[in-house]
């Protein structure tokens, strides 16, 4: 069987890391993207000590450039992309709406939304032409249910929903698949330190399974999508939030 | 390395279709399968079919729509292979026919096969889920629960039905460990649509499904593993729509 390559954003963060090993553990050869360049060699470190293959690029997601050159260098070097996994984001700034800067409102969007974008305009092209690849992008159960003082991150995550159906229709065609996942509180470093331990306590007893998501919950998501055991799926959201929020 | 090892499954309607693909399915990720179909003479044909392939199966003529029977099920399936992991509601009936023209006896036939053989099977296994302290419930739905069924409205209540209950199970079961989701095919190469369309109106009807073909059984299969499996521990109360794109939600 041919070797097959998944390029994942954000591939070195808290959920990244669960998600690069887990595919990696699929058989997948993993194209790790993101722009903590310590964080980015120290992931694909632990995937070569496992014995998988993967190599890591230092990319800025808001740069248009920049995406191009990366993905240009790894189709030079693989000649194909079977997943792409579009993970990189986050919440970034939290602001009342009348102390939210446009700046900032606009990085928010730009690192989730039109960073997830652009990587797709990078390997459509090869995957309708392959007429195989599937792509797998990030909202949010706040892509849904909207959350104070994130306008701009649930704006982002609820833009990716649309964006991520709109291409599935756009690339069905061609036996393309585009779902996106969209993880509930999950307990990653980031996002845990933002609480205090009785914070984290009181957070997590409202959530119907009394547990935040560990990142291998999504990372198990994300492998279901990437694979063909999931091959009549396209243009779907699946919620993995232990019962906080519904389809 | 089988995913399903150790387990035990129900699968209600297995006979033929959906159910005999997932039954099929999960038999060759390791469990134990029950096979409960009302047509009992499916039921061993499909016992047969998972022993063949070296997996333990136990056929149970089962009437989903009778509290007795369901009960008897799921006392025999405990006594067989002393536990229940798993249960598929995906059991059901689709006649047609107008609302105006709608019988009394048609509508509680499918409400009660449909969304109340649902409510009995899940209820026939609880007990043994919270004693156990986990489970998996995996329910059938269908497109026609978002769009709507001309001539099938009680088919297409039924179906609505199954996702408020089953949102409604994985509230309360959750804090139990234990999950409850849906599973939302479109039009499926199997008897049900060629019930009210000829062979080429079913097909033809994948030109219009964006990934161009309708569903097979076996789509459903990576699915129902996925949502029974240690993969999907933290998905409760959702809906997985597989239908080649032809409704998002």
């Amino acid at each position: 069987m041919a070797e097959k390559i998944a390029i994942v954003t954000g591939g070195a963060g808290g959920i990244g890391q669960a998600v690069v090993t887990r595919l990696a553990d699929a058989g997948f050869r993993l194209m790790v993207l993101d722009k903590n360049e310590k964080a980015g060699h120290e992931t694909v470190e632990l995937l070569h000590k496992q014995e998988h293959d993967a190599e890591f690029y230092l990319v800025d997601l808001k740069s248009k450039t920049e995406v191009k050159d990366a993905f240009e260098m790894i189709y030079a070097k693989t000649k194909r992309v079977d997943a792409l996994v579009n993970l990189a984001g986050g919440t970034l700034h939290k602001w009342p709406i009348h102390e939210f800067s446009l700046t900032d409102w606009r990085e928010v969007i730009d690192v989730n939304l039109k960073g997830t974008f652009l990587c797709c305009q990078a390997v459509i092209r090869a995957m309708k032409e392959r007429k195989s690849g599937t792509i797998i992008n990030t909202s949010s159960n706040f892509g849904v249910t909207g959350s104070a003082e994130r306008t701009a991150y649930a704006a982002a995550k609820a833009a990716v929903i649309a964006f991520t159906k709109s291409l599935a229709l756009e690339l069905a065609p061609f036996g393309v698949r585009v779902n996106a996942v969209a993880p509930g509180l999950t307990a990653t470093a980031r996002v845990m330190t933002g609480h205090t331990e009785r914070e984290w306590r009181e957070v997590t007893e409202k959530i119907p399974m009394g547990r935040a998501a560990a990142p291998n919950d999504i990372a198990e998501a994300v492998n279901f999508l990437a694979n063909d055991e999931s091959g009549y799926i396209t243009g779907q959201l699946i919620h993995i939030n232990g019962g906080m929020v519904f389809s | 390395m089988k995913r399903l090892e150790q387990r035990i499954a129900i699968v209600t309607g297995a006979g033929q279709g959906i159910g005999r693909a997932i039954a099929r399915g999960f038999a060759r990720e390791g469990a134990g399968v029950v096979i409960a179909d009302v047509n009992e003479e499916s039921a061993r044909t499909v016992k047969d079919e998972i022993e063949a392939g070296g997996g333990r199966a136990l056929a149970m003529r089962t009437d989903v729509s009778n509290e007795i029977s369901v009960q008897t099920m799921a006392k025999k399936s405990v006594e067989e292979f002393g536990k229940i992991d798993i249960l598929v509601n995906n059991a059901g009936i689709f006649p047609t026919s107008s609302v105006e023209e709608m019988s009394e006896e048609d509508w509680d036939r499918v409400i009660g096969t449909n969304l109340v053989g649902a409510f009995l099977c899940a209820k026939a296994v609880v007990p043994k889920f919270l004693e156990q302290g986990s489970g998996r419930i995996i329910s059938l739905t269908s497109g026609r629960a978002f769009q709507g069924a001309k001539h099938g409205a009680h088919y297409a209540a039924s179906k609505a039905g199954i996702i408020g209950f089953s949102k409604s199970l994985a509230l309360e079961l959750a804090p139990h460990g234990i999950t409850v989701n849906v599973i939302c095919p479109g039009i499926t190469d199997t008897a049900q649509p060629r019930g009210h369309q000829t062979e080429e109106e079913m097909y033809a009807q994948g030109k219009r499904i964006p990934l161009g073909r309708i569903g097979q059984p076996e789509d459903l299969v990576g699915p129902a593993i996925f949502l029974a499996s240690g993969a999907a521990a933290f998905v409760t109360g959702q809906t997985i729509l597989v239908n080649g794109g032809s409704i998002m939600w």
